[in-house]
């Protein structure tokens, strides 16, 4: 059984690069230690030999050809896909100098 | 104004449309202005330039045909809307997060272009849980939806806009997603008919990711032969979704047109779905459905699905795990906003930790319990494991369908509960979703429908699953329960 403590749910938010406050360290801990203890109920299971599943269906991944394919672009003629960008710079994405 | 009340089916609004008792400008000015009206917080954008432009194009067929064209275009004039997880070109796509609040969508999903190439007229954007996660659309960063007929009461979630929307007559029909319950819930809290395919029968292409092992999109309609149509239109192979199964479109709308044949259909009662924590109402009004299905010469046949008690942690690990990697692209850096102070970052990883704070709450527990559950020293006994029990969950529906064509019960083991009731417990409202869950760990079609209300009025759905592909035995079976029994019409 696992302790989750503040130290474990500060490791793994930063982990998921997610920054907490005090308050969110406090809480999140009481209630991820809840739901862990909660889940640790599948240790009850005898899973001796069961293949893991990860999908619900059994598809082969398909493939398309390696083609290049214009990015669709609006009136004007700029890549549509900037119009959702938080900064842009000509027809590229601006990010600050620490990158 | 029409009494948007007065239509039930597409088929009622084809024939008014054909009777010019009114014009399909006219119905989504009603809806628009519904929609505008109303203050129970279903909509996050309202498209109504679109809208209209749909309905002219519409109308002008109707004109020029002389009628309404309805096997080429059977949502001709149709309002609707869309879940704001599903992508629509040129309008925002927030999923109910800050962390989207600006994001405009340069591409349409595959569902909602099916449906707008069938004649829909796409109203807007519906509010939800922010990315899906959550049991009563309590977890909207733009606020919660409120109950349509009991405002202190939840909607369900996740698509809680979306059931909310349509009982309230603000769309006709709509769009949502069910990753662990998310259409069915809310519609049987809000007695609607709510369906989520089989896995792979609807697209995924233009819906955000959430958990892409459980993520189906399907519809809300105040029938279940509505329903059917959507799911209809909406279904077959899309070579955009690596996970779309190759098939034909489906044609369930069929199995709405013939009686069921009461004495071939076997219906299962899992005897783990009965063992208490059911309220007596919802309770009741199950057992008088299932009396009603006998009545009709069905067989009802005891059941065991053993590792039912498992279904809620298998789930709470492999969907949060799932979300925790989907969940990796919100960056700020090519999309989504980026707060000013992200731009005063000391490195990168400072850069991404200030960019992430816009998540709420809930979807950073996910994350967090996501990220714990694929971390190194965690993942056997957590993800592995949990994926070793959802093929135990798998198995004991292979071997319940040996014995029974459609499986029926609860959705919720009770009715819309009051918002803040569970809003400080997560666990609580985790448990909520135990008899929804196992059909996205197994991939099954599911859907609920209205089945009687309680002693406050509060609708209680009742739940139909089948085996993988055999959408037409719960569309037939369902559509003939809303239309025969008296509990169906709520």
């Amino acid at each position: 059984m696992v302790d989750v403590n503040e130290a474990l749910t500060r490791q793994v938010a930063a982990l998921a690069r997610l920054e907490l406050s005090e308050n969110e360290v406090k809480t999140f801990s009481s209630q991820l230690s809840q739901i862990i203890k909660y889940v640790e109920k599948l240790q009850e299971v005898d899973v001796k030999g069961v293949e893991p599943l990860s999908h619900p269906i059994d598809l082969p991944t398909p493939l398309r050809p390696d083609v290049v394919l214009a990015s669709p672009t609006d009136l004007e003629g700029k890549p549509k896909v900037l119009q959702a960008a938080p900064e842009v710079l000509y027809d590229g994405f601006k990010v600050p100098p620490i990158l | 104004m029409a009494n948007l009340s007065s239509f039930r089916t597409v088929r009622d609004v084809h024939s008014a449309f054909e009777s010019k008792k009114i014009s399909p400008v006219e119905l989504t000015q009603d809806y628009l202005n519904a929609a505008k009206k109303s203050e129970i917080g279903a909509y996050l954008t309202i498209c109504e330039d679109v809208a209209l432009q749909q309905a002219r194009a519409a109308e002008a067929l109707i004109q020029r045909q002389g009628r309404v064209p309805c096997l080429e275009y059977p949502l001709l004039g149709i309002p609707l809307g869309i879940k704001d997880n599903l992508n629509m070109d040129g309008v925002k796509t927030t999923c109910a997060s800050k962390m989207l609040e600006n994001y405009v969508a340069p591409y349409t999903a595959t569902c909602v272009s099916r449906l707008q190439k069938s004649g829909a007229v796409t109203l807007g954007k519906l509010n939800l849980d922010e990315f899906a996660m959550g049991g009563s659309n309590e977890n909207s960063a733009f606020g919660p939806v409120r109950h349509p007929t009991h405002p202190d009461r939840v909607p369900g979630g996740s698509s809680g806009g979306s059931a909310a929307a349509v009982r309230a007559n603000l769309c006709f029909g709509s769009l949502g997603s069910d990753t662990g319950g998310s259409i069915r819930l809310p519609a049987s809290y809000c007695g609607v008919v709510g369906m989520k395919p089989t896995y792979g029968r609807v697209s995924r292409f233009g819906l955000v990711a959430f958990a892409s092992s459980l993520d189906q999109v399907g519809p809300f309609a105040q029938t279940v032969e509505d329903a059917a149509l959507l799911m209809d239109v909406m279904s077959g192979y899309d070579p955009l979704d690596s996970t779309s199964i190759p098939q034909e479109k489906m044609n369930t709308y069929a199995a709405t047109q013939t009686a069921p044949e009461w004495s071939q259909i076997r219906i299962g009662v899992p005897k783990e779905y009965f063992v208490g924590g059911l309220t007596p109402a919802v309770e009741q009004s199950i057992q008088a459905s299932l009396k009603w299905f006998e009545k009709q010469g069905a067989q009802l046949v005891p059941i065991s699905l053993p590792h039912t008690e498992y279904a809620v942690s298998v789930y709470y690990v492999v969907a949060v795990s799932e979300a925790s990697s989907n969940l990796a692209r919100y960056d700020g850096i090519r999309f989504g906003m980026r707060p000013a102070a992200s731009d005063q970052a000391k490195d990168l990883n400072d850069f991404y930790m200030k960019s992430r704070s816009l998540f709420g709450p809930e979807v950073k527990r996910r994350i967090i319990l996501g990220t714990f559950a694929l971390s190194s020293g965690y993942s056997e006994a957590y993800f592995q494991r949990a994926c070793q029990v959802r093929r135990k969950i798998v198995g004991d529906f292979n071997d319940a369908f040996q014995k029974v064509d459609l499986i029926v019960g609860p959705v919720s083991p009770t009715t819309a509960f009051k918002l803040g009731e569970k809003s400080s417990d997560p666990l609580k409202m985790y448990l909520n979703d135990i008899f929804t869950i196992p059909a996205n760990l197994a991939g099954l079609p599911a859907l609920s429908v209205p089945c009687g209300i309680d002693e406050e009025g509060l609708p209680i759905g009742l739940h139909l699953m089948a085996a993988p592909f055999q959408e037409d035995r719960l569309v037939s079976a369902a559509h003939a329960f809303q239309n025969g029994s008296l509990f169906g019409k709520v």
